[in-house]
């Protein structure tokens, strides 16, 4: 463990749950446009709910890339569940002291990730979280169901306002409403000291997040992010995610907390 | 003493939630005077079938326990057979187990553990829960550690070699405005009430869930665990609506400092 950073041990462990979960939960997705052989047509077009707008449900996986993770060897890892860094241009704009903090997170070996501790990860982190996430569109709320510690997200759609001084959560507290076909969803509410990426950019009570969900196609889902949080960073910033459908499978029970044995042995530098 | 512990947590976790996030609950029937009227008719999805999705608390009626801070506890929190005459039909494995986690202080409990309750304990707990009904799928958002549990109405059959979990593997059908739910695939370690009634991985949960009116919930549990019990047994329990509120983030890990001071006798 003292040469494996804490964020290539969890890669590691994802990756072998990934497998676990082809092999046995193969129940054909009803409603999936199919080729002629049977197959999957992930490129037919966006599905769209009765009021005409796009549906966004589905399981959905991060898109990954390749990348050399020293011991691990070329691994595959989805693109800025490491680092947001290479997704944003000129990189991300730190206040110096939240720099400071990211340097220090890394080079302790990211031991103090939320997930060495079992807790909730920011809901950045989240959409480039290696386990699958299932998202359930129904009038007024949009739901998202992740594998992660089976934990869920609430989106309200029904129009309300955010709250003026919202209990501070890892969540946060979201609202949603369309703009054309992109889902625009403006969260706020969050605890100080977030993650918002495995080397541990921060993020604070401050901060604000903008999401702009667009389906667009069957099988693609891209979320534009923005953060706007001024107490961490100089100016607002945006990232780009995909992620890519999942058919015919289910979430698994994912309890992070079941029989874990790996926090007493990460160490930092 | 472990029990006292978790109840006062979540006793504290109830108000709060009524403090707060009071938006008005959608399509809610009311009264003249504004209020709801939660003996309206029961509400329906456009297929005609009940619509059991709403935020439902555990009615608390009939319950003997109290939580450390004197708040009742539902009916079947503590022991989920106590509607029973003759008390839940332990198999001598059963009852072996159930005595030493009551020995221990129910330190091992999964609530001392920030692990999955279960389904059955969950319906019975002080912490609501929202329901959401889709076409083909029945989510319950638990606050409880904000996890959720899916129950496929597609029609699906149950898996013939199911992964065990916490939750098990659950497949719901309607009969008439029933929705009854089949579930398998448990761990072998599970706790149906925080006494620590044992469900295992031979058990096989049905629910039989009805929403009579706007405002109540009835839910009927019948187990089968032949390793547990020696004969199936049904109890029956019921929750209200909350209106004009939701959810709170309830995450037991975070700044969890009870554990190492939980001991067994």
């Amino acid at each position: 463990m003292s040469t494996l950073s804490v964020t290539n041990a969890i890669a590691s462990l994802m990756v072998a749950a990934g497998i676990a979960q082809a092999q046995w939960l193969d129940y054909p997705t009803p409603g999936i446009p199919r080729t002629a052989d049977g197959k999957p047509n992930l490129s037919a077009p966006t599905p769209r709910t009765k009021d005409g707008k796009p549906d966004l449900s589905g399981i959905w996986a991060a898109t990954t890339e390749v990348i050399d993770r020293g011991p691990l060897g070329p691994t595959a890892t989805p693109r800025y569940w490491l680092d947001l860094g290479p997704g944003v241009r000129g990189g991300l704009p730190y206040q110096p002291w939240a720099g400071d903090l990211r340097k220090a997170r890394f080079a302790a070996n990211s031991k103090d990730h939320p997930m060495t501790q079992c807790l909730p990860l920011s809901i950045v982190l989240m959409h480039s979280h290696p386990l699958s996430r299932k998202v359930i569109q129904i009038p007024g709320l949009v739901g998202i169901l992740s594998e992660y510690n089976m934990m869920f997200r609430q989106i309200f759609t029904d129009g309300r306002p955010l709250p003026v001084d919202p209990q501070p959560s890892f969540y946060g507290y979201s609202v949603g409403k369309w703009d054309g076909d992109a889902l625009v969803v403006e969260t706020i509410g969050f605890k100080d000291g977030l993650w918002l990426d495995g080397r541990g950019s921060p993020s604070t009570d401050a901060a604000k997040v903008t999401e702009r969900f667009r389906r667009v196609n069957f099988g693609t889902l891209e979320i534009e992010i923005t953060v706007q949080d001024p107490k961490a960073y100089t100016m607002p910033w945006s990232v780009k995610v995909t992620q890519s459908l999942m058919p015919d499978t289910d979430l698994l029970e994912f309890v992070c907390l079941e029989n874990e044995k790996d926090r007493s042995h990460m160490v930092g530098k | 003493m472990m029990n006292r512990l978790l109840f006062t947590l979540v006793t504290l976790a109830a108000p709060l939630a009524a403090q707060w996030i009071h938006y008005p609950t959608a399509g809610l029937p009311r009264l003249a005077n504004g209020k709801p009227n939660l003996s309206a008719p029961t509400p329906r999805t456009k297929d005609g079938k009940p619509d059991l999705s709403g935020f439902w608390e555990a009615n608390r009626e009939g319950g003997t326990g109290v939580s450390f801070t004197g708040a009742q506890l539902p009916p079947l929190f503590k022991n989920i057979g106590a509607q029973l005459k003759d008390g839940l039909p332990y198999s001598p494995w059963g009852r072996d187990l159930l005595n030493s986690r009551l020995a221990d202080n129910s330190k091992d409990s999964p609530d001392a553990k920030c692990l999955p309750l279960g389904i059955l304990w969950l319906h019975s707990h002080l912490s609501p829960r929202k329901v959401l009904q889709s076409p083909g799928l029945v989510v319950i958002l638990y606050e409880r550690f904000t996890q959720f549990r899916q129950i496929f109405t597609d029609g699906r059959p149950l898996p013939v070699d199911p992964e065990p979990s916490f939750f098990g593997y659950s497949s719901g059908k309607w009969d008439g405005d029933t929705l009854v739910v089949q579930t398998i695939g448990f761990r072998d370690d599970q706790w149906a009430d925080s006494d620590g009634s044992p469900l295992t991985g031979s058990g096989k949960v049905t629910e039989r869930i009805r929403r009579p009116n706007y405002g109540s919930l009835e839910i009927e549990i019948t187990v089968d665990d032949p390793k547990a019990y020696t004969a199936p047994w049904t109890v029956k329990l019921s929750q209200h609506l909350q209106v004009d509120t939701d959810l709170l983030e309830f995450v037991c890990v975070d700044e969890e400092k009870n554990r190492p001071h939980v001991v067994g006798k």
